[in-house]
């Protein structure tokens, strides 16, 4: 089976290299092509995306513009990097961006939310040609994690995410709806004996059928079972059961769902799951925009902060790359929506901020002009960014992946990564 | 056979220098070769009072035969045909085909490839212990006329036609996924089928049709779909650039796009915000759509042309859609018999005689040329685009009807069809399946009722458990094993297979637990167990806690057993 998923790979390259005109008598030029090319330049293992939902504000959270239009009500405070200021309500952050680097050059085309998600997840417009894209998740499922021990590749807590498109279903994400609950369906429906009953005997029929038909999805299928059982009994299983986290140690996160999340992506990641995504809502803030980022900045503030301490103090935050995101910035200026305005959606200009996994921290790429609406210095696309990402996971982010009709997918397309600018 | 296609490739600028430079080869066809030679030599005639045909510069590839096909529609003989052609090509190559499959087999393979669900104990055993010979022939009559059958085409089409895409969450699934149903089970010929789809007008209510262009509304998005799944053809890559790895150009994708460009049809607003969207629908104006978003930045405009075809004069005052659908459906275009051809062969086979089964470009040679063409133009023509037909004959070939089991020389064999390839069952197979054995999402479907389904939302049990099974794919690759984690973990643990009720039916009326075990194997595999099956399962029936929960270690067992999944 394998030798014949190669001979349909090697059609297809040898269709592509024809059409490129590179239709060379040898066939030793092009095989390296197949292999996983390392980029050498990163050494991340593992990557927590925090996405918060709705498109935060800019202007208010890490690139203030205190003279401007539209400057709002918050005052800028210095950080531990000199010459950064962040937003008074990210205190404790603050005190970590020797850690982090700041994105404030981001420019992207999708200002409606659904579209805009899927875009900063993907890379990819929704729709076009025809192909369900995979987000950055499945990617690194499918580039770095393994198929073949109980320790899931993806985990997604708080909201549905995205998924793993023509991937398949191998590398989506389990889903955590309410992380002091765990994983859907973990436990058995019967008791332990019982269970053991139950695969020996399915183990059995598992056995007699392969014998009969020996094919490949028969191994699949039993592959898959074996890693849902190992997950069952594992101890990696007790990185989702917050409740086995120490009460001094939890109480750093603080309380709430996104807090709860925070830490279960720390314990996800200590017992080497390499994508784990956090989602917090309530950032499309059209109306009441100041009360409610404040309040949300207290609810990030907290938790990541104890997040990257953490990381750093078990000697993990150089291979873990905290990424801070939403879909969107916010409109530099204020809207009149009532007694209490907000700020409207706008993808011309925003920021996003990463920290650990292998960077220079205390670093900004990228710079808006003085009213925060329109990227001066170092603009930064979605394909740019996720570049960067697949860089610091040591991924060629110019592998091509295939779809289950056979169309190759460059995993990040027309991209121009700034990897060297923060290692 | 591949370094042919390559030499040939590098050596053509374009289709049309390759599509012109080949002979059609029809003398094997003394019957019909009159008319055929006829339709090969002046292709797509359009009679349409408003287009007035140009000749041609250089035709498309016109359907050569080489092998006679039946002047009848017989199905018979048609699947004749098909072994004839599959054996010479094994032949060829020296590779044996792998035995006729068992009765259990094929039972199992028939109810799940045509009606996307296993037969009931009941009918299993009443199969099985039939000893007629033409049994598979009936058989396949039989579940070709269960409305089942219909549900199983929708499931395909659906899901190919209405992408899962945010752009869609307002627009009503349920009434297009019903037209369809009836549609297939109507048994509606392939070309009116697709007419109907390509120029449907009205709204939602009155022809749930036209959510096809709801679903995709976009002109790109238009002309992607309806080259993808009616011909067979990726053109998506030339929408921004010439196709990097095939002849068409970026000028010929937005030929193609042009007959979409008066196309009109209604944004679908929010519901919870008062929208009717069953009032919305489609209309074809007498200029070009301006519509926010129908057209994208990449556009070109360009006359509208036939793809590796003429183009045809267009009167702005009547809509174009009819052209297209005219020329895409004629017996004689060079890609729409074919798709459907291929598209069932790959629905039979999980794989197409194309592969795969949507890049029908001339760079990309068919494991069976001269089969694809016989039987495209077989159903164009006599079969008059007969899909029940299609599979019938197919069903009846003894290359549908043979063994996934292989023999160490055809053990790497994927193109030649040596053995059936092991499928997977689709979420929706699997969910029917289990219901009909677990009662699962018995009050599943209409449950959330209108108001969600006016919502685009996940409309009860089946699709809440399809969408979970797809995590995020578009529809499941049919000879892959794509669940993960999560889905084993649903399997498992989950009341679905550890329902006690579930037990309770299957021992209703029986106690000896010979005959309870091969209730439940017939119920869940469709076959009777073996004798050390009996033995091994007796014996845990015997050490379990109580009959009742061995009886349940089995359920589960085979329930989350390979072979309940796989379609073998």
């Amino acid at each position: 089976m394998f030798s014949t998923r190669l001979q349909e790979k090697t059609r297809r390259d040898f269709l592509k290299l024809a059409a490129a005109g590179v239709f060379a008598p040898s066939l030793s030029g092009w095989l390296p092509v197949m292999a996983r090319a390392a980029t050498g330049k990163g050494r991340a293992k593992s990557c927590i995306l925090l996405w918060m939902d709705g498109g935060p504000s800019h202007k208010d959270t890490f690139d203030l513009k205190p003279d401007s239009k539209g400057a709002g009500e918050f005052k800028p405070i210095k950080t531990a990097a000199s010459g950064i200021e962040i937003s008074e309500h990210l205190p404790k952050l603050a005190e970590l961006m020797n850690c982090g680097v700041l994105v404030r050059g981001m420019t992207t085309p999708e200002g409606a939310h659904a579209r805009a998600k899927f875009y900063m997840h993907t890379g990819y417009r929704e729709g076009v040609g025809g192909v369900n894209y995979p987000a950055l998740g499945s990617i690194i499922s499918k580039e770095v994690g393994s198929t073949e021990t109980a320790v899931p590749n993806y985990v997604a807590i708080n909201s549905r995410s995205y998924g793993a498109g023509f991937l398949g279903p191998k590398h989506q994400p389990i889903l955590i709806t309410d992380p002091n609950r765990g994983v859907q369906d973990l436990r058995a429906a019967v008791s332990a004996s019982q269970l053991d009953n139950r695969t020996g005997l399915l183990s059995k029929l598992e056995q007699a059928f392969q014998r009969e038909y020996s094919a490949e999805v028969i191994t699949d299928h039993t592959t898959t079972y074996q890693r849902a059982m190992q997950l069952m009994q594992s101890k990696e299983a007790k990185a989702f059961d917050l409740s086995a986290e120490p009460a001094s140690s939890r109480s750093k996160y603080g309380t709430g769902r996104f807090a709860d999340g925070v830490l279960m992506a720390r314990r996800l990641v200590e017992v080497g799951v390499p994508f784990v995504e956090v989602s917090l809502g309530g950032w499309d803030t059209h109306q009441d925009n100041f009360a409610r980022v404040k309040n949300l900045s207290g609810q990030i503030d907290t938790p990541m902060a104890a997040l990257i301490a953490d990381l750093r103090d078990r000697g993990l935050l150089d291979t873990t790359l905290v990424i801070w995101m939403g879909e969107f910035g916010r409109t530099p200026h204020i809207n009149t929506r009532g007694a209490n305005p907000g700020r409207d959606h706008y993808p011309r200009a925003w920021s996003l901020a990463m920290f650990g996994g292998g960077i220079q921290g205390g670093r900004v790429i990228g710079k808006t002009d003085k009213e925060g609406a329109t990227v001066i210095e170092r603009p930064t696309t979605a394909q740019d960014f996720l570049a960067t990402v697949c860089e610091l996971m040591g991924i060629d982010y110019n592998k091509q992946n295939e779809t289950p009709s056979g169309r190759p997918i460059t995993i990040v397309e027309k991209a121009k990564p700034f990897t060297d600018a923060i290692i | 056979m591949r370094f042919r296609s390559l030499t040939l490739f590098t050596l053509t600028a374009s289709l049309i220098v390759l599509a012109g430079g080949l002979t059609p080869v029809e003398a094997q066809l003394p019957k019909q070769g009159k008319k055929l030679k006829k339709n090969a030599v002046a292709p797509v005639p359009t009679t349409a009072p408003t287009t007035e045909a140009t000749p041609p510069a250089a035709p498309a590839k016109p359907l050569p035969t080489v092998v006679p096909a039946p002047t009848t529609k017989d199905a018979a003989a048609l699947a004749r045909l098909i072994d004839a052609e599959i054996d010479k090509k094994l032949t060829e190559a020296k590779i044996p085909a792998s035995a006729a499959c068992s009765d259990e087999e094929f039972l199992r393979r028939a109810y799940l490839d045509i009606t996307g669900v296993i037969p009931t104990a009941e009918k299993a055993k009443a199969f099985l212990d039939d000893p007629s010979p033409d049994k598979r022939a009936r058989l396949l009559d039989e579940l070709l006329a269960d409305p089942n059958y219909g549900r199983r085409m929708a499931d395909i089409w659906t899901a190919k036609l209405f992408p899962r895409d945010s752009a869609n969450r307002f627009v009503q699934k349920e009434p297009f996924y019903k037209w369809f149903e009836s549609e297939f089970n109507a048994n509606t010929p392939w070309d009116v089928l697709v007419s109907k789809l390509v120029t449907a007008e009205g709204d939602v209510t009155s022809n749930p049709a036209v959510t096809y262009f709801l679903a995709n509304r976009s002109i790109d998005k238009l002309t992607d779909t309806a080259s993808q799944h009616f011909l067979g053809i990726q053109l998506q890559c030339a929408q921004c650039h010439n196709h990097p790895f095939t002849s068409w150009k970026q000028t010929e994708y937005w030929a193609m796009a042009a007959f979409f460009s008066k196309v009109r049809a209604d944004n679908p607003k929010n519901p919870n915000k008062g929208a009717d969207n069953g009032k919305i629908g489609v209309t074809e104006g007498n200029g070009p759509t301006r519509q926010r978003d129908f057209l994208p930045e990449s556009a070109q405009t360009v006359p509208a042309k036939f793809l590796g075809g003429e183009q045809p004069r267009l009167n702005p005052q009547q809509p174009y859609r009819p052209v297209l659908a005219k020329w895409m459906t004629a017996p004689e275009n060079p890609f729409f018999a074919r798709a459907l051809v291929n598209r069932t062969w790959a629905h039979l086979f999980g794989r197409g005689i194309v592969h795969p089964v949507d890049d029908m470009m001339p760079e990309n040679e068919p494991s069976h040329p001269e089969l694809l063409d016989a039987l495209a133009r077989h159903i164009g023509t006599t079969g008059q685009f007969d899909l029940k037909y299609l599979i019938k004959a197919i069903g009846l070939s003894q290359t549908y009807q043979r063994t996934c089991k292989v023999v160490p020389e055809n053990k790497s064999d994927v193109q030649l069809f040596s053995h059936m390839s092991m499928k997977v069952m689709t979420p929706e197979q699997l969910f029917d399946s289990l219901a009909q054995v677990t009662g699962l999402g018995k009050d599943g479907r209409e449950a959330k009722g209108a108001k969600a389904a006016a919502k685009g939302a996940p409309v009860g049990a089946r699709d809440q458990f399809v969408i979970f099974f797809l995590a995020g794919a578009d529809m499941a690759s049919a000879v892959s094993y794509e669940a993960g984690i999560p889905q084993a973990l649903r399997l498992m643990n989950s009341p679905i297979t550890n329902n006690p009720a579930v037990v309770r039916s299957l021992t209703a009326g029986v106690t000896k637990p010979a005959e309870v075990i091969e209730r439940i194997y017939l119920a869940t595999l469709s076959r009777r167990p073996t004798p050390e099956e009996q033995q091994l399962l007796q014996e845990h029936v015997a050490r379990a806690a109580s009959t009742t929960a061995g009886y349940s270690d089995i359920v589960w067992a085979v329930l989350n057993s390979s072979e309940f999944t796989l379609v073998r």
